[in-house]
């Protein structure tokens, strides 16, 4: 439920708040949903994205570095602390 | 030999987690293709949720702006209210000088009309420093149309034309070059974007540019896009950095203007970017 919750509010997020309320958003959650950070990169990216500013889709490569980091963070942990 | 993470015990693979993850990854992919695939439809279903983005940060200015003490208001207004007359006043004045010089060398041509635009989408929730605009090619808008904010404010480049949505790449994108003129004396700059609605320049300190002075691009003319507001720079180094601030505050537009301005603008971009088709 809490996940479910966490992941809409992100992906609202996107598309109502500024870039640095969703990206704290996002890495608040990212332990408790790992793959929400390079969710939110995606649907970011899709929105906004565009190639003619000469840029990297920076949404999406900070997103999957996030979540790697989530990744590994949780591996690390000990499991009954996470498990709610 | 004790296995240490047993998949029942790892809580990164617990089926709750996997599965919001997993949902909102299919989900974003499956949106990610219909960008691709149908963009007009895309940008036909979005378009709604942006217009309600622009109810919230309306409203939560509103509700800021509430907090704000009275009596810093009532300043506020009294400085806004002189400098409007101040203005109105030079305006009434150059447009007496324009008569003049209309009279004096023959009539200008009438300028372009443009196409009115409302932003759907502008930063920081846009965090590339672009505008997602609701007027498309079936409005008339082609791409390397150049996007104006109130005043006739240069803001950007349209780069990408959908049938009802246009997304305009403003000069303050990172690495967007364009070229223009700083100061009184029309001192020939290279500006670049720097991200967050910022431009930069770089000049020779011998230029004389002084904090204050008005930057400007080509348009019909020259055009002013914003002011230096600092000048950074190592004492001996024979270069100095213009941070300038721009004339329109890109963080709350609503309204834009798309016309075509004659200058070659996606020449500029195409020249600062490798990632065009």
């Amino acid at each position: 439920m809490i996940r479910g919750t966490l992941t809409v509010a992100t992906l609202a997020s996107v598309i109502l708040f500024p870039w640095p309320v969703t990206a704290l958003l996002v890495v608040s959650s990212s332990l408790a949903v790992p793959l929400l950070p390079v969710v939110a990169g995606i649907f970011s990216d899709t929105l906004y994205y565009t190639h003619a500013a000469g840029m990297l889709p920076l949404g999406t490569i900070a997103g999957a570095a996030v979540t790697l980091a989530a990744y590994l963070v949780r591996n690390r942990l000990k499991p009954s602390i996470i498990e709610g | 030999m004790r296995r240490i993470f047993s998949a029942r015990r790892n809580a990164l693979l617990t089926p709750t987690g996997l599965s919001a993850g997993a949902l909102a990854l299919a989900f974003v992919l499956a949106v990610l293709a219909l960008r691709l695939l149908a963009p007009n439809l895309f940008w036909k279903l979005m378009a709604p949720a942006m217009d309600a983005s622009n109810a919230v940060a309306n409203g939560t200015h509103a509700l800021l702006a509430g907090f704000e003490n009275s009596a810093t208001l009532a300043a506020q207004n009294d400085a806004l209210s002189a400098e409007n007359t101040a203005l109105a006043y030079k305006n009434q004045a150059l447009l007496e000088e324009n008569a003049n010089l209309t009279a004096l060398l023959g009539t200008a041509p009438a300028p372009k009309k443009g196409i009115l635009a409302g932003v759907l989408a502008r930063p920081p929730e846009s965090p590339y420093d672009t505008l997602v605009v609701a007027a498309g090619a079936d409005a008339g808008v082609t791409r390397g149309m150049e996007a104006f904010g109130a005043g006739g404010v240069p803001l950007g480049v349209v780069t990408t034309v959908h049938t009802d949505v246009a997304r305009v790449t403003l000069f303050s994108a990172p690495d967007m070059i364009t070229g223009g003129w700083a100061g009184s004396t029309s001192v020939p700059i290279t500006i670049r974007g720097a991200g967050a609605g910022a431009l930069d320049a770089s000049i020779q300190r011998s230029a004389g540019i002084a904090a204050g002075d008005t930057v400007f691009v080509p348009g019909p003319g020259m055009l002013p896009i914003g002011i230096v507001a600092r000048i950074d720079g190592d004492p001996s180094a024979p270069t100095v950095t213009l941070r300038i601030q721009p004339m329109t505050n890109v963080f709350s537009l609503v309204w834009v203007t798309l016309r075509d301005s004659g200058t070659d603008l996606l020449g500029a971009l195409q020249a600062a970017t490798s990632t065009l088709p």
